[in-house]
């Protein structure tokens, strides 16, 4: 195989690692799009007996936004198996607890259940914040686009960005401002 | 024989016992246990069998088409088009490729789906149903 053959072919087949940052991303929106590059979905070569998929690294779980009352509203069910062992815990509450299970979740149901599903999730890395151990992140070679754009809040602006941010009009002087 | 009625003819029709059951048995050949000796068993699995491989004849063709999409829309992710543009576009180019053809360009030759892709952008800009970027 000539050389070049065999890097494509080292190229095509190798396992590369996204980074996803969740930060006000909605979970459940993201999911399906975390799904794609997990089950390896975005690659032409793709099939359901091809183990193509990607790993991929999610940072700033803790900070995703729920859509609506989502956080009050949805419920995650949990049986231990045992008599009258069924117990119900709030979005919110479940995110307090532990602030990747939410989007875990709404990753693993997104996809089909059959024997692949948990060897999936296995390349999937989730970090509550942007901390990702140095093993992980030295393999990180793309970034996912998150879905909806962060919004800068105003203090993250510097004075003089606001100072010179152009306005619609000047306020008279005598224009008390709270 | 000879047969001075027609109701001994029906009576008689088939083929010998042996040779009706061994046709089943030769279907059930792969099985275990009583399901390939015992012909009564034999016979409602060979059934169950041949109805699971009737209606399996056209999950195939569904299960290939859906691969086929797949691979189709991954293509076209890469070259930023949606399918539906990327097909009507071909459409209107009168470059009349089936999801074999094109899936098997995808996966195989990229470089000519991407030649494929360019043409049916190009096309939709050409007619104004898209803005160029």
């Amino acid at each position: 195989m000539a050389a070049l053959k065999r890097v494509q072919q080292w190229a095509t087949f190798a396992r590369v690692w996204h980074i996803f940052d969740a930060s006000w991303q909605n979970p459940f929106e993201s999911a399906q799009v975390l799904k794609k590059y997990l089950m390896g979905l975005y690659k032409p070569i793709y099939h359901p007996m091809n183990e193509c998929g990607d790993h991929v690294i999610v940072i700033n779980s803790a900070d995703i936004a729920l859509p609506g009352d989502e956080w009050v509203k949805r419920v995650y069910f949990h049986h231990t198996g045992y008599p009258g062992g069924a117990s119900w815990t709030l979005a919110w509450d479940l995110h307090k607890k532990d602030p990747t299970l939410v989007l875990k979740k709404a990753v693993y149901n997104s996809m089909d259940g059959n024997l692949q599903r948990r060897y999936t999730m296995e390349r999937l890395h989730i970090f509550p914040d942007s901390k990702v151990p140095g093993a992980l992140m030295k393999n990180v070679s793309n970034q996912i686009r998150q879905i909806r754009p962060m919004p800068k809040r105003l203090d993250e602006y510097t004075e003089k960005e606001v100072k010179e941010f152009p306005k619609i009009i000047d306020l008279p002087k005598d224009y008390i401002l709270r | 024989m000879v047969f001075t009625t027609a109701i001994n003819f029906i009576r008689s029709r088939g083929p010998d016992e042996f040779w009706r059951k061994r046709k089943i048995f030769r279907l059930a050949a792969h099985y275990i246990g009583r399901r390939r000796n015992c012909y009564s068993v034999t016979i409602k699995i060979v059934h169950r069998a041949l109805v699971y491989a009737t209606k399996g004849r056209q999950l195939r063709k569904d299960d290939i088409r859906n691969l086929r999409d797949t691979r189709i829309t991954a293509g076209c992710e890469q070259h930023d088009i949606q399918p539906h543009e990327f097909k009507e576009g071909l459409t209107r180019c009168n470059i009349l490729l089936n999801r074999k053809s094109l899936a098997d360009l995808a996966a195989w030759e990229p470089h000519s789906f991407k030649a494929l892709t360019d043409i049916a952008k190009q096309r939709l800009v050409d007619d104004e149903i898209k803005q160029p970027k």
